[in-house]
C-alpha cells in the first residue's frame, strides 16, 4: 500500500496575533507543522508499522519546510516532496487541492490521509476537495483507520448523529480528527537518520503545471483584508467565602446578566 | 434578487433551530429563500421549513438517506441548487455541513467559505465574514464567482419568529447510493441527551474535576440547569468523556446564553470554540487561569466546594 500525506506549515496560535491595517503584523510570528497534518502523519507511520505500507509526504508551501519536513521523517515517513512556489503563498482551499491532484496522479497511491483542516485558515476543505477532483471517495473528520485487505479500509468518522463506521475501498482520501492519535516524540536515532534523507524540492512548472493551470490566478474567493477579533474581556471574579460568592455570582447571573 | 437555498439542519428527526436562523438572515437580505431536507422520514418537516421562512422545500426523502453519508447528501443538495437556481447554498454549523459544503462548492463551481459569521450583498459584490487562526483574527473574504457555499458558524444570526415563508413542496428523486463509501453502521450517541449545538446554556467540565465523580458532579448541574454538557480536550483524552462531547476548534462550537466553564484552564483552542457565548462563568481553584481573562464571572474556589454550592442556589432560584 502507498499511502500519501500532506503537510503544510502555519502560523504558531499559541502566539499572540495582531492585526494592523487590514493584514497580520509578521513580526513575532513563529511557524509550525498544522497539528492535525502531525496527526495524519502518524497515522500513517502506524499503517506503515501494521502493514508494510510505504509513505511519502508532500508538504504546500512557499516557504522553507525542511524543518518540519526533517521531523516528518523522524517520525518515520519514508519519502517527502516539497512543492516549493512563490505563487502558493496567495493559494485558497480548491488551488491546495489542485496541487495535491498533480502529486496524487505523479504517483501511484492507495491512500491520501490529510489533516481535517489547517490550523492558520480553518477552512477544513482542500481534503475533501481533493477527493470530489480525483473523483475517489473522501471520508473527513476520521478517528480510526483500519486496513481491510489491499483495496479496502474501514474507517469511523464523528459525526453529528455518532461514530459513523465506513467501508471505504481504495484509492481514497480521509481526513483526520486530533481525536486519532497521539502523535510520538521522535527518537533520536530517527532524528540523526532524517538529517541525512533526501527532500525533494520542485515548483509548480516541476510538478508540469502552472499556477494558472490550477486556477490560482483565478480564484473563487480571496482574503480582501483581516480585522481584528472582538477581544472578550475578563469581568468580575470573585475570591473568599465559596458560599458567599457562589451565592453573589448566581444572584448577578440572574439580575444582571438575566441568564438564569 | 438572489436566491439563497439553506439546508436544514435535522437531527434525529427534529429540525435544529439554525435553519431557522439562516432562513431569516436570508430573508433579511432581501434573498429568494428555499430549503431542503435530506434523510430518512423528513417531508413531514416541510411545514416547519415554511414556518422557518422557505418559500419552496425541496425534500429527499428516502430510507437510504437514514444514516448520513456525504456523497449522496451533496449530491441532493446539488440538485436541489440547481433546481432553485441558487446563488448561495448555506449551511449550518455541522459535522455534516462541514462535511458535504465542499463536496457540493466543487461540484457547482462555486466559492466555498466555512464557519462564516456574517455575508453581505452590495449589487454584483458579495462578501463573508469569517474567524480564522483559531479565532484570533477575522477574514474579510471577497467571492469572486457567482455562486458561493457557505458554512455558518453557530450562533452567527438570529432568528425572526415574523420571517415566515409559504409551503410549496418540490420532492426530489433519491440520490445514488456512494457504493466506494459504505456506512455500514452507527454508533448512536446517548439519545435523549440535550443537543450541545442547540442548547441555551452549556455546562462544561475540565481537568478540574479529576476523575469520573468529578465529572458526574458537575454533569448533575448540567442537568440541574437543562443545559448541554461539553468536555475540555483533557477530559477527552483521559477516556472521561465522549470525542463528540469536546468543545473547541477542533470539535463542537456552541454559541449558548451561558456557558460555564467548571474546571477548565482556558486553552486557546477551547476558548476558539465558546467565545460566542453571551456570557461566560467560569469556575476555577486557580486565580491566575487563562479562562478567567474572557469570563464574564469568575468563582476562584475549588470546584468540589463550589458546585454544590451552585446546585443549592439555582434549587433556590428556580423554586
Amino acid at each position: 500500500m502507498k499511502i500519501l500525506t500532506t503537510v503544510k506549515k502555519v502560523v504558531d496560535v499559541e502566539l499572540n496575533i495582531h492585526v494592523e491595517n487590514g493584514a497580520i503584523v509578521e513580526k513575532g510570528l513563529q511557524y509550525v507543522i498544522n497539528a492535525w497534518d502531525e496527526n495524519a502523519v502518524e497515522a500513517a507511520v502506524q499503517l506503515k508499522e501494521a502493514h508494510k505500507a510505504e509513505t511519502t509526504l508532500v508538504s504546500l508551501g512557499s516557504t522553507d519546510n525542511t524543518d518540519i519536513i526533517r521531523k516528518c521523517y523522524a517520525m518515520g515517513i519514508d519519502n517527502a516532496i516539497h512543492i516549493d512556489d512563490p505563487a502558493l503563498a496567495k493559494a485558497d482551499s480548491p488551488t491546495f487541492a489542485k496541487v495535491l491532484q498533480k502529486v496524487y496522479e505523479a504517483g501511484d497511491y492507495d491512500l491520501v490521509i490529510a489533516g481535517k483542516q489547517a490550523q492558520d485558515t480553518d477552512a477544513g476543505q482542500a481534503g475533501i476537495m481533493l477527493g470530489e477532483f480525483l473523483g475517489i471517495p473522501c471520508v473527513s473528520n476520521v478517528i480510526e483507520i483500519k486496513v481491510t485487505d489491499d483495496t479496502h479500509i474501514q474507517v469511523s468518522r464523528l459525526g453529528d448523529a455518532g461514530t459513523e463506521i465506513v467501508d471505504v475501498t481504495l484509492p481514497a482520501v480521509v481526513t483526520v480528527s486530533d481525536s486519532i492519535n497521539e502523535p510520538r516524540l521522535p527518537a533520536m536515532r530517527g532524528i540523526m537518520m532524517a538529517k541525512k534523507k533526501k527532500i525533494t524540492v520542485m515548483d509548480l512548472a516541476g510538478l508540469g503545471t502552472s499556477f494558472e493551470e490550477i486556477g490560482g490566478t483565478a480564484p473563487a474567493s480571496e482574503i480582501v483584508e483581516f480585522l481584528p477579533t472582538q477581544k472578550r474581556k475578563g469581568g468580575q471574579k470573585f475570591e473568599g467565602d465559596p458560599a458567599e460568592i457562589t451565592a453573589k455570582v448566581v444572584q448577578l447571573l440572574v439580575n444582571e446578566a438575566k441568564v438564569l | 434578487m438572489t436566491n439563497i437555498l439553506v439546508v436544514a439542519d435535522i437531527k434525529q428527526g427534529v429540525l435544529k433551530g439554525s435553519t431557522a436562523e439562516l432562513l431569516s438572515k436570508a430573508r433579511a437580505l432581501g434573498a429568494a429563500t428555499a430549503a431542503v431536507a435530506v434523510g430518512s422520514n423528513v417531508a413531514d418537516l416541510a411545514p416547519q421549513l415554511a414556518a422557518a421562512g422557505s418559500d419552496t422545500q425541496y425534500i429527499a426523502d428516502d430510507p437510504s438517506l437514514e444514516i448520513f453519508s456525504a456523497a449522496p447528501f451533496a449530491a441532493a443538495v446539488v440538485e436541489a441548487a440547481k433546481a432553485f437556481s441558487a446563488d448561495m447554498v448555506w449551511f449550518g454549523f455541522s459535522e455534516t455541513g462541514k462535511a458535504a459544503a465542499p463536496r457540493v462548492a466543487a461540484q457547482l463551481t462555486a466559492a466555498c467559505a466555512t464557519e462564516i459569521i456574517d455575508v453581505t450583498i452590495d449589487g454584483d459584490a458579495v462578501h463573508i465574514v469569517r474567524p480564522a487562526i483559531a479565532n484570533k483574527v477575522l477574514q474579510k473574504v471577497k467571492i469572486n464567482v457567482p455562486k458561493l457555499v457557505a458554512v455558518v458558524r453557530a450562533g452567527a444570526f438570529e432568528a425572526d419568529p415574523e420571517a415566515t415563508g409559504t409551503e410549496n413542496v418540490v420532492t426530489l428523486d433519491p440520490p445514488e447510493k456512494d457504493m466506494a463509501a459504505v456506512v455500514k453502521e452507527l454508533i448512536s450517541d446517548a439519545s435523549g441527551e440535550i443537543d450541545l449545538a442547540d442548547a441555551d446554556i452549556v455546562v462544561s467540565v475540565g481537568r478540574g474535576a479529576k476523575d469520573q465523580a468529578g465529572v458526574d458532579l458537575v454533569k448533575d448541574l448540567a442537568d440541574d440547569l437543562a443545559a448541554g454538557f461539553g468536555s475540555s480536550r483533557a477530559m477527552v483524552d483521559a477516556g472521561l468523556m465522549a470525542h463528540n462531547k469536546q468543545v473547541g476548534q477542533t470539535g463542537k462550537i456552541v454559541a449558548p446564553s451561558l456557558y460555564v466553564a467548571v474546571g477548565i484552564s482556558g486553552a486557546i483552542q477551547h476558548l476558539a470554540g465558546m467565545n460566542g457565548a453571551k456570557v461566560i462563568l467560569a469556575v476555577n481553584k486557580d486565580p491566575e487561569a487563562p479562562i478567567f481573562n474572557v469570563a464574564d464571572f469568575g468563582i476562584v474556589g475549588d470546584l468540589f466546594d463550589v458546585v454544590p454550592l451552585l446546585k443549592e442556589e439555582i434549587k433556590k432560584i428556580r423554586a
